[in-house]
């Protein structure tokens, strides 16, 4: 059989690789994901979250195989969204970022929460961030963040 | 393609599973974690056979690679199961984990799997060589260990419809969220006509399999309420000289104490 | 509240969130070697020897016989070695490195080495450890005169277990060998002059010999303020070694087993009271070290000199000593030490007051310290103690007094209510005369023809907001826009040595010599012209002069102050407590950013809480960390708390820039008081809490005690 084809933020790409490698491993190797990181290689920290059909999940819990046909958007391909630029400016306001190793994954399940509810509660922020560990900021600065961006970007989720 | 396959349908899938030692992948959360590359991995968490979700008059029936996210957005599936599942982990897993999986992981810590222990579901399996379908607790016949020949793909979980309503539960996890249970708890009574007509308690994370007593359960069948009262100490007592928990990270003992007082509360909770 | 705290976009926004910025992790590694540690399978054992299956072509194996100086990593002391010496002395050490062009092959060499071990017995207990790493006492007043005249005494122990950083990044280090012979290590770290020293003298080679240069850095807490000078000097060891690039990157297995964590603690307490003051304490204070001294002298001498919290107490010994137990060597973990003492000394109040039949926050109140009293050390209290406002404060937040109040009367019932409360100071900067003394700080301010900025000084930003509020000083004393002033990350070929970052320090003590700088700066100023203006540390003349053979002395210029209160509803028949509500108030003096303060007190508190709470980590019989992934070592996640509610008092400090102190320290520390104190207020008061953290499982115990 052919190698492992799917759409990578919006290109299709194909991988040549083992079916069992890692999504993790390769979007960062193979396909220079950087922003992707690594916290645990367990899904127990949201540090390689990303979208697959639309859906968060946490890369490092995907085998390569599973990725056949699908459509992944790392936070390389979400940044050039209009809905990026206003989590970014609520972000940038309430200096929800510190250290940043835990962002990039907290903006996609920031996507994921807004793009299922585009007007959640302070508890539906939390709920939709439950499995992205923050070490830093104690939380506040980014589920006010995610409350502020649904109001700023009425209409883009 | 190296170390996968990809079936398109089932037959497609049961053939390959007869032929090769390959690994049934769904979602991939507790597979990825035991990061085991050498395995082959047969691919079936997109085959349409596996991902309905669907009810008879005795059953829903929950396709083995229907996702816990899935299984939440559906009108079908009980309430009761969904709370189970909507304490599992944390979004992510749940858009990737599957019921299937939560079945062939063998964990006596699988959420979904207390509910179906407790509700007396069935789950079925499949081979080139036909079809079987196996009470749960049959399927499960210790730690890690299943009712499932090699050849075998868990096909559904058959989640009896009727008397699971009025249900109860409760989930221990060190967390709130991203949390493996430490002890989950499902019971189910019913009365008709002032006499217990059922009453069925699981017991999650305590043992190398969820935990059931038949005969600790039988206790109270037949009877009314008001002598179930009478009973109810000596049923506790019961469960607490036969439960047996096997030892963990968290103490047993805490673990036992715990289960014991769910069990009590849930007898409270229907007067008994 | 003063401009300079108003909130700007942090200067290391953009690349952070877009998730360009570069960690070690990130690094491109074509042609270069992935290093994998071998580790002890033993907590203490001879090493007979080290059995090598064939390596394959471009793979090295390296150990302490490759190391070109002395295998010995400087941190305070010299004991902890770079690779294993004839002995393993915990579980986990590193004997040897395998280095090579892929990670996984790394792994596989590493999985198939035979080591031959002689087995000797570890020491793993710290009631019965006997070998002390450092011994510390002090006192003062008549203790006898005071217990003999005592309406009671009381006596208590204290326990307290690790605390891990967690920060998200693990720790990584990168070595590269440069032309001319000089070797450059880059990664993940808080200290880059402590790591610069480190490497010199595992290189056998000067100073110049040697950069270091502080990558994006995910995360601290302390966790990299020694611990990457031991990774570095290995990977430094294995570079030279190679003679190519050699990269670790731990995994988060690796890193929650091996690297240095908070001191679990043993604290015994007797307090002696009369007319319901406390007049006397008798302290004696147990840290386990672990395998080797790293850091535990300085962790526990501040640990020993807040062991009478804030209450004014004048008649005290205190007796401190780090033990060694053959276990993963202890460190540093924000609130150094101090979080293990205030959390018992925060219950023994408590208890106290309860005996006696009073309120605890009103007790706690008729015994605090105020402007003009003696420190523990014989120092003074030179500035205002703000602590009575600050519990006005968290009151009007909470309804913390009418809560602890009703909480208290008998409750029944499957869930019960309580309302903790505690209150702490944090010392400003090192302790003692460290910063005189020892660190010395030098700042420098480069200005450019173009009008532009650097700041020159070798504090990290770890993702407290050092990249932005360096500038935003010396922006506000130049009158220039923020945009024209940059601080990057350290790089010892081009920063001075203004000391690590740690202790809360960077802020108060080099931002105010930036401060200083900028003003001579602007006096003389050239348009059009390069400039470089320097500033060194001068330690403000009020301050009595310490004395660590004696512990006399005023200890910290100034303190950090903290009171919080934590509500908590305890289910009794899981033991499970939800936090209702955290409140707290912290004078941290200015903030020099109020969203970036704000994000310093919050993300602290959390981490006191989860130390408090949830945060379990032990070893079993042979010395084995078994809390080692994310699945069982638990720290809050969003839905763990609400909104944290936290407030900021201001009592400026003259000697920092603006009236800022020290920060990032003082909104752990209080926490586990508090929270412990509202689990034992739910439980009924009819137990003594007596350690942290206190799990759902210590609550179904406490709770079949107060039955039996």
């Amino acid at each position: 059989m052919s190698d492992i084809s799917f759409t990578l933020n919006g290109r299709p790409v194909s991988y040549g690789g083992s079916a069992t490698d890692r999504l993790l491993d390769v979007l960062r190797d193979t396909f220079d994901c950087k922003s992707v990181k690594c916290g645990c290689k367990e899904g127990e920290c949201g540090a390689c979250s990303v979208l697959m059909d639309g859906k968060l999940i946490n890369s490092c819990c995907v085998a390569m195989g599973a990725t056949q046909g699908s459509d992944i958007v790392t936070l390389e391909g979400f940044r050039t969204t209009e809905r990026y630029k206003v989590l970014d400016k609520v972000f940038a306001q309430f200096s929800a970022v510190q250290c940043g190793f835990c962002t990039p994954g907290m903006v996609m399940a920031a996507e994921s929460v807004l793009a299922q509810n585009p007007h959640p509660t302070e508890d539906e922020v939390r709920e939709g961030m439950s499995g992205n560990l923050c070490r830093c900021t104690g939380y506040n600065a980014i589920v006010n963040a995610v409350l502020a961006a649904a109001k700023e970007g009425n209409g883009l989720w | 393609m190296v170390n996968g396959f990809y079936p398109q349908n089932l037959d497609e899938a049961l053939d390959l599973l007869s032929k090769h030692d390959v690994v049934p992948y769904a979602g991939g959360t507790d597979l990825m974690v035991q990061d085991k590359p050498n395995q082959t991995y047969l691919f079936v968490g997109k085959l349409p056979e596996l991902r309905n979700i669907s009810e008879d008059d005795e059953y829903v029936r929950i396709g083995a690679a229907v996702t816990f996210t899935e299984a939440l957005a559906s009108p079908l599936v009980p309430q009761f199961m969904k709370e189970a599942v909507s304490r599992i982990a944390a979004p992510a897993i749940r858009n990737a984990g599957t019921f299937g999986g939560n079945l062939g992981n063998g964990s006596a810590k699988a959420d979904s799997v207390l509910v179906e222990y407790a509700t007396g579901a069935k789950i079925c399996v499949a081979s080139v060589r036909g079809e079987r379908v196996i009470p749960v607790e049959r399927f499960y016949k210790g730690r890690k260990e299943l009712d499932l020949a090699p050849d075998e793909l868990i096909l559904e979980v058959l989640l009896p419809k009727l008397g699971i309503d009025d249900y109860y539960y409760h989930k221990v996890g060190g967390r709130q969220a991203l949390a493996i249970s430490r002890v989950s708890f499902g019971g189910l009574l019913s009365v008709e006509d002032g006499v217990i007509t059922r009453f069925t308690c699981a017991f999650g994370a305590v043992s190398g399999t969820v935990l059931r007593y038949p005969d600790l359960e039988a206790q109270l069948v037949g009877r009314t309420v008001e002598e179930a009262r009478g009973a109810s100490e000596k049923v506790i007592a019961s469960y607490a000289e036969r439960m047996q928990l096997t030892r963990g990270r968290v103490s047993a003992e805490y673990r036992k104490d715990v289960c014991l007082n769910l069990l009590g509360d849930f007898l409270a909770s229907k007067g008994i | 509240m003063h401009n300079i705290s108003r909130s700007v976009t942090k200067k290391d926004h953009e690349p952070k969130m877009s998730g360009r910025s570069v960690y070690v992790g990130d690094v491109d590694m074509h042609g270069c070697l992935f290093g994998k540690l071998l580790r002890s399978k033993y907590a203490r054992a001879k090493v007979l020897g080290v059995r090598l299956p064939e390596l394959p072509e471009g793979y090295t194996y390296v150990d302490r016989t490759d190391v070109p100086g002395d295998n010995n990593v400087n941190i305070v002391m010299d004991d902890t070695p770079v690779f294993a010496r004839e002995t393993v002395e915990y579980v986990g050490e590193p004997i040897g490195m395998v280095c090579g062009p892929d990670e996984g092959v790394c792994q596989d060499i590493v999985d198939r080495i035979e080591v031959d071990y002689e087995e000797l017995e570890p020491m793993l207990d710290l009631r019965k450890a006997d070998e002390v790493f450092f011994n510390y006492e002090y006192g003062k007043g008549d203790l006898d005169a005071a217990f003999a005249g005592a309406d009671k005494v009381y006596d208590e122990e204290f326990q307290t277990g690790y605390q891990e950083q967690a920060y998200l990044e693990t720790q990584g280090m990168m070595a590269v060998p440069e032309e001319g012979g000089r070797m450059f290590v880059h990664g993940s770290m808080q200290c880059a002059y402590y790591v610069h020293g480190a490497v010199m003298r595992v290189l056998n080679c000067g100073p110049a010999d040697v950069h270091i240069h502080q990558d994006v850095t995910g995360g601290g807490f302390g966790g990299k303020e020694a611990f990457p000078s031991i990774l570095a000097c290995q990977v430094a060891v294995a570079a030279h070694k190679c003679q190519k690039p050699v990269r670790v990157v731990f995994s988060r297995r690796e890193d929650l087993e091996f690297t240095s964590k908070r001191h679990p603690s043993l604290c015994h307490y007797k307090a002696a009271v009369k007319d319901g003051k406390v007049t006397a304490m008798d302290i004696d204070v147990k840290f386990n070290g672990g395998a080797y001294t790293t850091l535990s002298a300085v962790v526990l001498q501040r640990g020993i000199i807040c062991a009478n919290g804030v209450y004014n107490v004048p008649n005290l010994h205190v007796h401190g000593r780090a033990l060694k137990t053959n276990t993963t060597p202890t460190g540093a973990y924000r609130g150094f030490g101090a979080p293990q003492t205030y959390f018992a000394v925060e219950m023994l109040m408590d208890h106290i007051a309860r005996d006696l039949g009073v309120d605890s926050i009103e007790f706690k109140r008729q015994n605090l310290v105020k402007k003009g009293d003696a420190t523990s050390t014989s120092g003074l209290y030179h500035f205002d103690v703000p602590l009575p406002e600050m519990l006005a404060e968290v009151d009007q937040a909470s309804d913390l007094l009418r809560k602890h109040k009703e909480y208290s009367k008998p409750q029944t019932g499957r869930f019960r209510r309580g309302i903790g409360f505690s209150w702490h100071f944090h010392g400003a900067g090192f302790t003692g005369s460290g910063e005189r003394d020892m660190i010395k700080a030098v700042a420098r301010l480069h200005k450019y023809k173009d009008g532009t900025v650097e700041v020159l000084a070798s504090n990290g930003e770890i993702g407290q907001g050092l990249r932005t509020t360096f500038p935003k000083i010396v922006a506000h004393e130049l009158n220039l826009p923020l945009e024209k002033v940059f601080y990057d990350h350290p790089d010892t070929s081009r920063v001075p040595d203004s000391g690590p970052t740690v202790a809360s320090r960077s802020l108060m003590v080099v931002g105010e010599l930036l401060r200083r700088a900028a003003i001579k700066l602007r006096n003389e100023w050239e348009d059009g012209k390069d400039q470089i203006v320097e500033e060194r540390f001068k330690e403000p003349d009020f301050m009595i002069p310490f004395y660590l053979d004696k512990f006399q002395g005023d200890a910290y210029p100034d303190y950090a102050w903290g009171a919080q209160a934590i509500e908590v509803e305890v289910d009794t028949l899981t033991g499970q407590a939800k936090i209702l509500g955290a409140y707290a108030s912290f004078d941290v003096g200015t903030p020099i950013d109020y969203n970036i303060v704000m994000g310093q007190m919050e993300g602290g508190f959390l981490q006191g809480i989860g130390y408090a709470s949830i945060e379990h980590m032990n070893y079993d019989d042979k010395g084995r960390i078994r809390n080692n992934t994310f699945s069982d070592y638990l720290i809050p996640t969003t839905v763990d708390v609400p909104n944290l509610n936290v407030q900021l008092h201001v009592r400026e400090f003259p000697d920092g820039p603006y009236g800022a102190k020290g920060a990032g320290e003082v909104p752990l520390v209080g926490a586990p008081g508090a929270y412990v104190e509202a689990i034992e207020q739910a439980l009924g008061g009819k137990v003594s809490l007596e350690h942290a953290p206190f799990t759902a499982e210590d609550t179904i115990k406490a709770l079949a005690e107060e039955d039996a």
